[in-house]
């Protein structure tokens, strides 16, 4: 009886192991519908350096500023981003208007700023260049670096002449 | 009992079947021409690349993320709902090749522009491509610090308004996916974004 008992057991750790086995051999294989998404980007803010600001409101509150984020789609890819006023220095004298919270995306080039303002208009979003440059103080990341090269290399990750103080 | 035809009525048949065979031989290709002309297109098929798997081959294949050959070449696309022009723009690799559908735009195939454009347009479904249809963009995927597609230009929304990020389900895209399917790109309903596709696999 005991023999039985013995070979069932080990016949049952076998099993075991080679269902482990397959199930890892599956799981290592890519399915066809299972995304491998690339490296991620370093968040870079830019600290210290002169950005141009798409805006795309201003509100009390942080809640305010997030639950209109998520009210505004531009299909499957990243729009706005939330940043205290307090980021970026001369941008709470530009607006004008009270709030503390606003929605942003920033660029180094002007062609990047323009591409995202009329990307979000078609969208049927608010977007508006601030004329002015705003420099940043670090703290959240607001959507720097992605824009493209001047030179058509692929993205921008580094200042320019016109975002240096 | 075949025997116990009449003449007659022998001849008779074969005319009909000859006539009806001679119609059809005829109208056929007429018909064909009449829609080619009519649409200004042939399938070309000419030049595809292959479509990658995974970042890396996306990289080694259409360069780096908002490259300028990933925004160079752009298609009118009407959408049928509003009738509003949208001008997506996409990788060089991917279209822009000259047709008599498309003028020399320094393309390298016939993907996009001329034969799955074409293809919608020729299977009279290009009724369902509703408002919001944009391709290259350089951003990343939302919520996340990964390209997006769109930013090497092998992405395109269609139908935007009508085919929310998230839904498991097509409302109006399903009605022309196959072509996309056929033509090398992925329908992003795998992974309930119906309104997107893309000349990529597992990304």
């Amino acid at each position: 009886m005991r023999k039985v008992f013995l070979t069932l057991g080990a016949c049952a750790v076998v099993a075991g192991m080679a269902v482990g086995a397959v199930a890892a051999i599956g799981s290592a294989a890519p399915g066809p519908h299972e995304r491998s998404l690339g490296p991620t980007m370093k968040p870079d803010t830019g600290a210290g350096e002169l950005l141009l600001v798409v805006l795309g409101g201003v509100y009390e509150t942080r809640q305010e500023a997030e639950a209109a984020n998520a009210g505004m789609t531009f299909g499957d890819v990243q729009g706005y981003y939330v940043v205290p006023l307090a980021q970026f220095q001369g941008f709470r004298e530009q607006l004008g208007s009270p709030g503390d919270f606003a929605l942003v995306s920033v660029f180094r080039t002007e062609e990047g700023a323009a591409e995202f303002a009329a990307a979000a208009q078609m969208f049927g979003h608010p977007a508006t260049i601030l004329p002015t440059r705003v420099r940043s103080l670090g703290g959240l990341y607001a959507g720097l670096g992605q824009e493209a090269a001047p030179d058509g290399s692929g993205p921008l990750m580094a200042p320019i002449p016109d975002s240096l103080p | 009992m075949g025997s116990s035809e009449h003449p007659r009525e022998r001849r008779r048949r074969r005319q009909l079947a000859v006539t009806v065979v001679s119609a059809v031989l005829v109208l056929v290709p007429l018909t064909l021409g009449w829609h080619w002309a009519k649409a200004g297109w042939r399938d070309w098929h000419y030049n595809y690349p292959a479509t990658p798997t995974g970042y890396t081959q996306i990289v080694n294949r259409f360069g780096q993320p908002c490259n300028a050959d990933a925004s160079a070449i752009s298609m009118p696309w009407t959408a049928s709902d509003n009738n509003q022009t949208y001008s997506p723009r996409f990788h060089k690799k991917l279209g822009g090749y000259p047709t008599e559908m498309v003028p020399n735009k320094g393309g390298r195939s016939t993907n996009l522009d001329n034969d799955v454009y074409g293809h919608i347009q020729n299977d009279h479904v290009g009724q369902y491509a509703k408002s919001g249809i944009w391709g290259y963009f350089c951003r990343t995927i939302k919520g996340t610090s990964t390209w997006s597609t769109h930013a090497w230009g092998i992405a395109i929304d269609i139908s935007a308004a009508y085919e929310p990020q998230g839904s498991c389900r097509s409302t109006v895209n399903r009605n022309f996916a196959y072509v996309f399917r056929n033509h090398g790109w992925r329908w992003g309903l795998d992974f309930c974004d119906p309104m997107h596709f893309q000349y990529a696999f597992g990304y």
